[in-house]
């Protein structure tokens, strides 16, 4: 029996461990899954710097995608990790403002930021510290500390019989995961999928929020993206991070926005920018029957991956992903 | 006119089942809750209000002395440690109870199966898992935050009632918070070193830690004051700053006081520890106020 680091991570994400279910051999993989019928629609825009216009690629990207916002309530879901503003760890402000801005054009009938950070706990500050405040118009008015609002249980999220969430997340029609494209030193990269860790409150399962852990990360991930189907992508991709992310690694231009309605194939279009090969990457494997992992299943919009790729340094156990 | 500010603040905030949610208008819930009791503990005509909110929290007490986090969550978790606290403060003697049920609980990776994986080397865990702490959510692992709110109250539990068991466990979980210290001479959520990187403390984590090792020599944990009191200074948190605050103070450090007019913020956790925190708050509440069980076994 071959264990592989991977299989570790309950244990070693959290220092700790609840161990022995995730010592599992290693298996063949199983054929990938074609997913759903028919294609998703993903659009790459060129963006070089933040104070590009953002909002109009955003605009651009989200019509080639053909979502439809209006009269829903948006809830805008970006990445905030770490008090580190000299750094990338956090999905820009400019990105955030971006999007508010669009979405009201769009004709949402409201639009709230909404963060669960899943370390700090002053949520708010660390809002502040990214520029939020003082770059998203009215912010504190329209900002939701996922962490600490009020929530209500689900049935059947993974194989917990109920799971508690904020009630600003279960009142929403559309949930935008504005994620930063980053490598990660426990699942290879994290993108709009992983993103939606922030939803679970931590006000009942604590900072980190370690049931996910046991849960399992790849599994934490799909389960979450199963239960919320009401969602859309942009994807930070202006500067991103490479090495040992998503806190410790170095910043990675690449000047793109990634967005669609299908985050399984928004995630492999951006782990195929990253020279990451997405059939390789255990919860997007997991996740093939949600969405599209396939390139002649995903629909390429705008840019083409070919003209904007650029291979991320990679954690050295994550070397494998390469896509070759 | 700072501290009498966030009183009324808190006052003012409180909702008609006499708890507080995080934030003015929200359900209530046990921790700010918990730390707004505290921080109006002893205040000049909060009498009623205070009375109002021990019911409440009484009413999230379960049959076996733990503790649920709101009436929207039917699980008990980590915030039977407040309740302890609470109860031990009033010398209630409820608290007895629900000090078994935190003594029982521990964090999962003291599961025999894990500390063997560990032992044959089919993990590389660099931490020392003989001496568990305690989890945010049952069946979970052992973490600083939780660990250090345990420890505290527990600590003043035993003012009420003194065990071989209870203070064992005291000295276990202070083990492991010793144990998880980071190579910056701080603390983290509770993970020094991953993936041979050694990681960064931080500054709310490191209060919580010191809290918790009240009444330990301050020679095991060498130049954590001096880091708490930099990461204050330098800290762009509020809740991390009003944590340090409240751990130095307990340490009879005089981290430096905050401006008067400095506007309270809509956060009511924030809010009642940065009562707590300042030199005439009630930060002497978390001092354990008993005599130390003993050293390190």
């Amino acid at each position: 029996m071959k264990l592989k680091r991977r299989d570790f991570i309950p244990l070693a994400a959290i220092g700790v461990a609840s161990g022995y279910a995730s010592l599992r051999p290693e298996e063949e993989p199983e054929p990938l899954s074609d997913g759903p019928p028919g294609k998703s629609p993903v659009a790459i825009l060129r963006a070089k710097s933040y104070s590009d216009d953002l909002a109009a690629r955003m605009y651009a990207g989200i019509q080639e995608c053909g979502l439809d916002a209006r009269g829903k309530r948006v809830l805008l879901k970006p990445n905030l990790v770490e008090f580190d503003s000299a750094t990338v760890i956090n999905t820009d402000a400019m990105v955030v403002a971006a999007a508010y801005e669009v979405f009201q054009k769009l004709g949402a009938a409201k639009v709230v930021i909404g963060e669960g950070p899943g370390h700090r706990r002053d949520t708010l500050d660390l809002a502040d510290d990214a520029k939020y405040r003082a770059t998203v118009s009215r912010f504190e008015d329209n900002f939701v500390d996922l962490n600490r609002d009020d929530v209500s249980t689900v049935r059947n999220f993974s194989q917990e019989k109920e799971f508690y969430f904020a009630n600003t997340i279960l009142g929403a029609d559309l949930i935008v995961s504005l994620a930063k494209m980053k490598t990660h030193h426990w699942a290879g990269v994290t993108l709009s999928m992983k993103n939606l860790f922030g939803l679970v409150p931590g006000s009942v399962y604590g900072w980190p929020k370690n049931k996910l852990h046991y849960i399992g990360i790849p599994e934490s991930i799909v389960a979450l993206n199963r239960l919320f189907r009401n969602t859309f992508a942009i994807v930070d991709g202006v500067v991103g991070m490479e090495g040992n992310g998503p806190i410790q690694g170095t910043p990675k231009p690449l000047g793109v926005l990634v967005m669609g309605r299908d985050l399984v194939a928004v995630d492999a279009t951006c782990c195929r920018i990253m020279g990451v090969d997405p059939e390789k990457v255990e919860y997007l494997r997991m996740a093939a029957d949600l969405g599209h992992v396939k390139p002649d299943h995903i629909d390429q919009r705008g840019e083409n991956i070919a003209s904007v790729h650029s291979d991320f340094r990679l954690a050295p156990d994550f070397a494998g992903l390469r896509l070759s | 006119m700072y501290l009498s500010a966030r009183h009324d603040f808190l006052i003012s905030t409180q909702n008609a089942d006499g708890g507080w949610g995080y934030f003015p208008g929200k359900r209530s819930w046990m921790e700010p809750t918990a730390y707004a009791v505290l921080s109006l503990h002893g205040v000049a005509g909060a009498e009623s209000h205070l009375s109002q909110a021990r019911k409440l929290v009484h009413s999230w007490r379960q049959p076996d002395g733990s503790y649920h986090p709101s009436s929207q969550v039917q699980e008990s978790t980590w915030v039977t440690a407040l309740g302890v606290l609470l109860d031990s403060i009033d010398r209630d003697q409820r608290a007895l109870q629900s000090t078994d049920w935190l003594v029982g609980l521990r964090g999962s990776e003291s599961r025999l199966a894990v500390r063997l994986a560990n032992f044959f080397h089919l993990t590389d865990i660099p931490l020392d898992l003989a001496h568990p702490g305690w989890p945010w959510f049952p069946g979970n692992s052992s973490w600083i935050e939780p660990t250090c709110h345990t420890l505290i109250a527990l600590k003043k539990a035993a003012s009420l009632h003194r065990s071989y068991r209870l203070l064992s466990r005291i000295q276990e979980g202070e083990i492991m918070i010793l144990s998880r210290r980071c190579r910056d001479g701080g603390w983290n959520a509770g993970t020094p070193v991953a993936l041979s990187y050694d990681l960064r403390s931080y500054p709310e984590c490191t209060a919580f830690a010191l809290l918790g090792l009240q009444g330990r020599s301050t020679g095991e944990f060498p130049q954590a004051l001096q880091v708490a009191e930099t990461m204050h200074r330098d800290t762009k948190s509020s809740l991390a700053r009003a944590w340090l605050a409240i751990a130095l103070r307990v340490y009879g450090r005089q981290p430096a006081t905050p401006m008067e007019d400095l506007p309270s913020s809509r956060d009511i956790l924030l809010t009642a520890l940065q009562a707590l925190g300042h030199p005439e708050g009630n930060h002497r509440l978390l001092h354990p106020g008993v005599p130390h069980p003993g050293g390190v076994a």
